[in-house]
């Protein structure tokens, strides 16, 4: 898709949902398929939830993780969001 | 080392309304008496969950020709699971889709046989695909995801385009181009369905071209036949390291085809724990590691990666499980494909040999006594 707007309301694609594995930790489920969230992962799919835009869950994870660069944290997280929405695990309201 | 299985894959019967002459069934199926009841694929599910499964597909067969799907769907979500169901949709009623959705299906894997009425409806030896297309309309309106699946083979490839534009016009969010794997009725069919490698070739060209067009609205994904490959496919991704099927009747195996294998016994759930079958049983610890191959596998660098190949085909066309799987470039072997690539049956040169289900072989055997 083309680059989402600070308005845009990231959420899990149908059939898309967060598990906890007790042997690989916080796991996303999709359609055959399953992707092993680390770092702020979990946070970051935990954050779009269908209700907070964009530019909210960045700017609550440059708050969460305040001794980190925000601008890399933005492009950290835009990046992240890109590589879902490839996977067709997640899309925009 | 330590494998922990990450999807089961529940094959909770052998009946099914389509005979579609390249199920992946095993020829020799299980009657309906001697499936697993409610119950026990409850008690199998908590198990599978236990060790660490996070993802059930319900198969068949049909699965929705058992009355209590919409439980085994709850019982699968009880237990932690993520749920696909694998169907025909042949019968599947709106009111039953949701109770399904209700229930707490995540996925729904519909499978159609071309794009084409007439065709689609001779593979499955049944009228079924203007039921598929109503039925995938009404899928669409519940927020799960949806893939639609098509079986390709040189019978049908002609329509690929066709295929993908009745993917798009249908909004499915997943397509699965999935090439028939030689196995089970499909094997016995080989001779008509095997495609030519110009169709592979062409086949890759369509659905790059497609995947290009569609990214981000249709994710495509694409199995072609490993009998053009130059190594084998890392079949279930090695036997027992990460995948197991259960058969309507409780029996685990590390994949669809193993009971063609001689001379393994597989165990069953009513028998034994799950945890056992997968962690001590033999005939999971059969083909782990490498101490059980030939060369040229066992010192090939790509050991790690493919495993060999898959244990079944070996068997299949060597007569023999530890060899290396024939479809490798490296096979000694390797001549046996290329005599089935070299000597495609003519279209009208012979019929299909349908799938039956199992209550048909059970009667077959009764008139024969």
């Amino acid at each position: 898709m083309t680059e989402p707007a600070p308005t845009n309301i990231p959420r899990l694609a149908p059939g898309c949902r967060m598990t906890q594995s007790k042997d690989l930790g916080p796991v996303l489920l999709m359609p055959e398929n399953m992707l092993r969230l680390t770092g702020p992962g979990p946070r970051i799919v935990e954050l779009c939830d269908g209700a907070r835009t964009l530019a909210e869950v960045i700017a609550t994870l440059q708050t969460e993780f305040s001794g980190a660069d925000p601008e890399m944290i933005r492009r950290e997280v835009l990046a992240f969001l890109a590589s879902l929405n490839d996977r067709r695990a997640l899309d925009y309201l | 080392m330590n494998f922990v299985p990450l999807a089961l894959i529940a094959e909770v019967t052998h009946r099914c309304p389509l005979r579609c002459v390249y199920c992946s069934n095993p020829t020799e199926m299980r009657s309906r008496s001697d499936e697993l009841s409610t119950g026990e694929w409850q008690r199998v599910f908590d198990e599978a969950a236990t060790l660490g499964v996070l993802q059930l597909h319900l198969t068949g067969g049909e699965p929705l020709a058992r009355p209590d799907t919409e439980q085994l769907v709850k019982s699968g979500r009880a237990a932690g699971l993520y749920i696909n169901l694998i169907t025909s949709g042949i019968g599947l009623s709106e009111a039953r889709l949701d109770a399904l959705v209700n229930a707490g299906l995540d996925h729904v894997q519909l499978s159609f046989q071309d794009s084409e009425q007439a065709q689609a409806d001779e593979i499955a030896g049944t009228r079924a695909h203007a039921a598929k297309l109503e039925l995938a309309r009404r899928i669409r309106k519940h927020r799960i995801a949806f893939t639609m699946n098509i079986v390709v083979h040189r019978q049908n490839l002609a329509r690929l385009p066709q295929m993908i534009a009745l993917a798009e016009e249908l909004e499915v969010g997943k397509l699965e181009v999935a090439n028939v794997q030689y196995y089970g009725w499909a094997f016995e069919n080989r001779g008509k369905l095997l495609p030519t490698r110009e169709q592979v070739q062409e086949t890759i060209a369509i659905v790059d071209a497609a995947r290009e067009r569609l990214k981000g609205r249709m994710r495509i994904d694409c199995v072609l036949p490993d009998y053009y490959a130059r190594y084998p496919k890392p079949c279930m991704g090695g036997w027992g390291q990460g995948l197991m099927l259960i058969d309507p009747a409780g029996v685990v195996l590390p994949c669809h085809a193993a009971r063609v294998i001689p001379g393994l016994k597989f165990d069953d759930v009513r028998s034994q724990p799950l945890r056992w079958i997968w962690e001590e049983s033999a005939s999971f610890q059969r083909f782990r590691g490498d101490q059980w191959m030939q060369e040229p596998c066992r010192s090939c660098e790509r050991k790690t990666r493919d495993f060999g190949g898959c244990r079944c085909q070996a068997f299949l066309y060597t007569g023999d499980a530890d060899a290396t799987d024939p479809v490798c470039s490296l096979a000694p072997k390797r001549e046996l494909i290329d005599a089935v690539i070299a000597s495609p049956a003519a279209p009208t040169e012979s019929t299909w040999v349908y799938r039956i289900n199992p209550s048909n072989q059970k009667s077959e055997f009764r008139i024969q006594n």
